[in-house]
């Protein structure tokens, strides 16, 4: 009966053993994991802050240019001269549209109209920004569409809806 | 020491979340975001945000709620419904089942969902430095199996193991930590972009059962932004005498800011909505500024709300379990941050919901926490799929003897060793049931198949040792094999907790129902089992013991042998079990020596022989067939 217990137990501890070890290698291995990935984003981190202000001003700056499309003002047009160039001191670029082939990783369709080829913007609703290679926000773009259907509108309304 | 990631795979967005240093934590996508869209273009294989930005020019090639046709037929009103609605082409497919077809070429929910769960892959991936081909989803509690296997067969495409596909709501309580130490009943309310859901969960024995789920399909987060987004609109017009719902650009415009100000509202008590330059007409520019109270968004949305509060009710009822017996309330989805959805949900079930992770990836890092429990990296955890019926097989007189009984947490396997019930028995034939009755008519048969070349012997002399090895995806295999010659066969059962929630209902409640009268019955066959086997025994035993057996001891013998063989068969039960305890008397006078060397390989659970009494001819050839046999369910890939 000793001995049946004896054996039992010392079953148990290997198994306690084991798992013990293999919750140590999970350990390591995150943490190694967790150092490079800390070593990474450090050297982002910098830029990410950054972005994240930028990505919150960038509307002001949208308005800026559309009271200036109304406006057309000279000093109006310093401000925002000043403000494109801090930005680029930072880095951040603006992200070409017009006339370009649509392409979704840098450009969001918000409409589509006819057009003699597909998939040409058009026209840029609200300019998109990349910086280094992250795009902060895409450009809102028209599209041409060359078999633009009737069906075409029905469609947009129940993606809308969804 | 691959890690498991955790998928919530959503209707709208999918999250994914991974356990690290015992803490889950959720995956950025490659675009930095922590959502990523379920949308594809299968034509141009792009998944996430990018296909979602090109969504309005390529309305018929980008496949967006694509859950919502997984693991259904074509002709299931709810696609019918849907294919309605959805800008692409949705049709019948192989066997029937919804197909999306892209450019001539048919897709299924599963090759769709694949591409979303390959980008999640990669991002993790990406994330964590290794290599990653192991993941838990979560599905709807209300998906049947056919949608659950699509789920597994669009992970397995992706180049993932799915090693457990757990409900949402469940994944939710593991993820708040919800154990024995908490109240069993809770209820998990889902208010995400596109569907409402609500489950009520009991948690027992460790396990979490989902006693009643409800909800609408179509009611969630965007309804509430056209709502406000329809306010702006009036109130622009009253402002400045502009329409700008037709201007999609205006509508853009507005419908961000509406979002914005939905997220602002749910902090703070008012906010400032200004969109300049919105649109102009011949005097001018015009603008919209505007203060939104939150008391003026719960106006707007109120009724939304509400509308959640009828699926309650009904899950309630469902149940049978009243608001006031829901022990615990979580809030799972990103409308449930609006003060407006706590409170009404806290009026309702009289308790404050849990609150503190991010609802939109509480499912995800539920997931996450299951797949680090199937690791063993973290423990104490409660484990989530049981089977939710006994299985097992059929013995001697029709008896269904249990292997694996209902509850048992899965992966598990069970094995038993049986014998003949005749003797020169050369073939046993294994019946697997499912089901809670004793008898093996009651229950459900899920396949059968014959072990010959059994070697002829005495009853109860061979031993079939018979094995259940049921995976954590409900896959059962059984295998019997014959431990004189090692031959052995086998089946494979997918669909053996393919059951919908309605016939395991059904099925338990006719297992107490005829709990009683089943167990005479099994009772009555067991003492005329047990008769039987003592005739044989007696028999064999005065024909072993030959002379060395005294006359009057013989003779007694034989005249008890005669008496419960008249009454074995049909006779009167009593008299049975009367006559069968006076033949035990007499037997063990005969002596002890005369038994040993003969004890039958028979397991504790069932005394007496097992096994079929069928003697079916060898000539099946069936040895090679039927081991890879699957009897029902779909076939899948391992």
């Amino acid at each position: 009966m000793t001995k049946v217990t004896k054996q039992k137990k010392d079953k148990e501890t290997s198994s306690k053993h084991l798992e013990l070890e293999n919750q140590l290698k999970r350990t390591l291995a995150d943490y190694q994991n967790l150092e490079r990935r800390i070593e990474e984003e450090r050297r982002l981190l910098s830029r990410l802050s950054a972005a994240l202000l930028i990505e919150k001003l960038l509307p002001i700056l949208d308005n800026l240019e559309s009271a200036q499309q109304h406006l057309n003002d000279q000093g109006l047009e310093l401000v925002i001269k000043q403000f494109k160039e801090t930005l680029q001191n930072e880095g951040v670029q603006e992200i070409e549209a017009q006339d370009q082939e649509f392409d979704p990783k840098y450009h969001e369709a918000i409409d589509s109209e006819p057009g003699d080829i597909d998939n040409k913007v058009t026209k840029v609703v609200t300019k998109g920004y990349k910086i280094e290679d992250k795009v902060l926000r895409p450009s809102r773009v028209i599209v041409t569409k060359k078999d633009n259907n009737i069906n075409q509108n029905e469609n947009m309304e129940a993606i809308e809806n969804v | 020491m691959s890690k498991v990631i955790g998928i919530d795979l959503g209707t709208t967005n999918s999250v994914v979340a991974v356990v690290e240093g015992g803490k889950p934590k959720v995956i950025h996508s490659a675009e930095g975001r922590n959502i990523i869209p379920s949308v594809v273009d299968p034509t141009k294989h792009i998944v996430g945000d990018v296909a979602k930005r090109q969504q309005i020019v390529n309305p018929k090639t980008t496949i967006f709620s694509v859950k919502r046709l997984m693991g259904r037929k074509f002709k299931d009103p709810e696609v019918q419904k849907d294919a309605k609605w959805l800008p692409y082409e949705v049709k019948s497919g192989r066997e029937g089942m919804a197909v999306v077809n892209v450019e001539g070429k048919d897709y299924t929910p599963q090759e769709i969902s694949a591409m979303v769960l390959g980008k999640i892959k990669a991002d993790a991936e990406a994330y964590l430095g290794e290599k990653v081909d192991k993941a838990v989803i979560t599905v709807p509690a209300y998906f049947d199996d056919s949608q659950r296997q699509a789920t597994k067969q669009a992970g397995e495409i992706a180049g993932l193991t799915v090693e457990r596909i757990i409900n949402e709501p469940t994944a939710a309580a593991l993820a708040y930590g919800l154990d024995k130490s908490h109240g069993h009943t809770v209820a998990v309310y889902d208010l995400g972009g596109g569907t409402f859901d609500i489950s009520i969960l009991e948690l027992g024995e460790g396990v979490f059962e989902v006693k009643a789920t409800n909800g609408d399909t179509h009611l969630g987060g965007d309804d509430f932004d056209s709502k406000i987004v329809e306010y702006l609109l009036a109130e622009f017009k009253k402002e400045s005498g502009v329409d700008a719902s037709n201007d999609k650009q205006a509508l853009q415009r507005i419908r961000d800011a509406a979002e914005k100000a939905k997220i602002e509202l749910s902090s703070a008590t008012e906010t400032e909505i200004s969109i300049p330059y919105l649109t102009a007409d011949s005097t001018g520019p015009k603008h919209l500024a505007l203060k939104l109270s939150r008391s003026k968004l719960e106006q707007i949305v109120g009724d939304l709300v509400d509308k959640t509060l009828d699926p309650v009710k009904s899950c309630l009822k469902d149940s049978k379990i009243d608001a006031k017996g829901i022990d615990e309330v979580i809030l799972v989805g990103g409308m449930t941050r609006m003060p407006l959805v706590v409170k009404k949900v806290q009026e309702f079930f009289g308790r404050e919901p849990h609150k503190g992770l991010n609802p939109d990836e509480v499912v995800a890092i539920g997931a996450a926490v299951q797949g680090a429990v199937l690791t063993g990296e973290m423990k104490e955890m409660v484990l989530l799929d049981v089977t939710p019926l006994t299985l097992g097989i059929e013995t001697l007189g029709g008896v269904s003897t249990p292997l694996i009984t209902r509850n048992t947490t899965v992966p598990t396997s069970k094995s038993e060793t049986f014998s003949t019930a005749a003797d020169n028995q050369t073939s046993v034939e294994i019946n697997v049931l499912q089901g809670e009755r004793p008898m093996a008519s009651d229950n459900k048969s899920l396949g059968r198949f014959i072990l010959d070349g059994i070697p002829p012997a005495p009853r109860g002399m061979p031993q079939v040792e018979v094995t259940f090895d049921l995976d954590a995806s409900g896959i059962l295999n059984v295998k019997a094999k014959d431990k004189a010659t090692n031959k052995e066969q086998s089946i494979k059962i997918t669909g053996s907790t393919g059951l919908t929630d309605e016939e395991i209902a059904r099925m338990t409640k006719e297992a107490e129902e005829h709990a009683k009268e089943d167990e005479e019955r099994k009772g009555e066959i067991e003492t005329r089992n047990h008769a039987d086997s003592l005739i044989y025994q007696a028999e064999k035993a005065l024909k072993d013991g030959g002379d060395k057996v005294p006359a009057d001891v013989k003779t007694e013998v034989e005249e008890k042998i005669k008496a419960l063989k008249e009454v074995a068969a049909g006779g009167p039960i009593d008299e049975v079990k009367t006559k069968s305890e006076e033949l035990s008397t007499s037997l063990s006078k005969i002596g002890e020596s005369m038994y040993k060397g003969q004890e039958a390989p028979q397991s504790e659970a069932t005394p007496g022989a097992n096994g079929q009494t069928e003697e079916t001819p060898a000539d099946d050839s069936k040895s090679n067939n039927a081991s890879d046999k699957v009897e029902e369910g779909e076939v899948v890939k391992e």
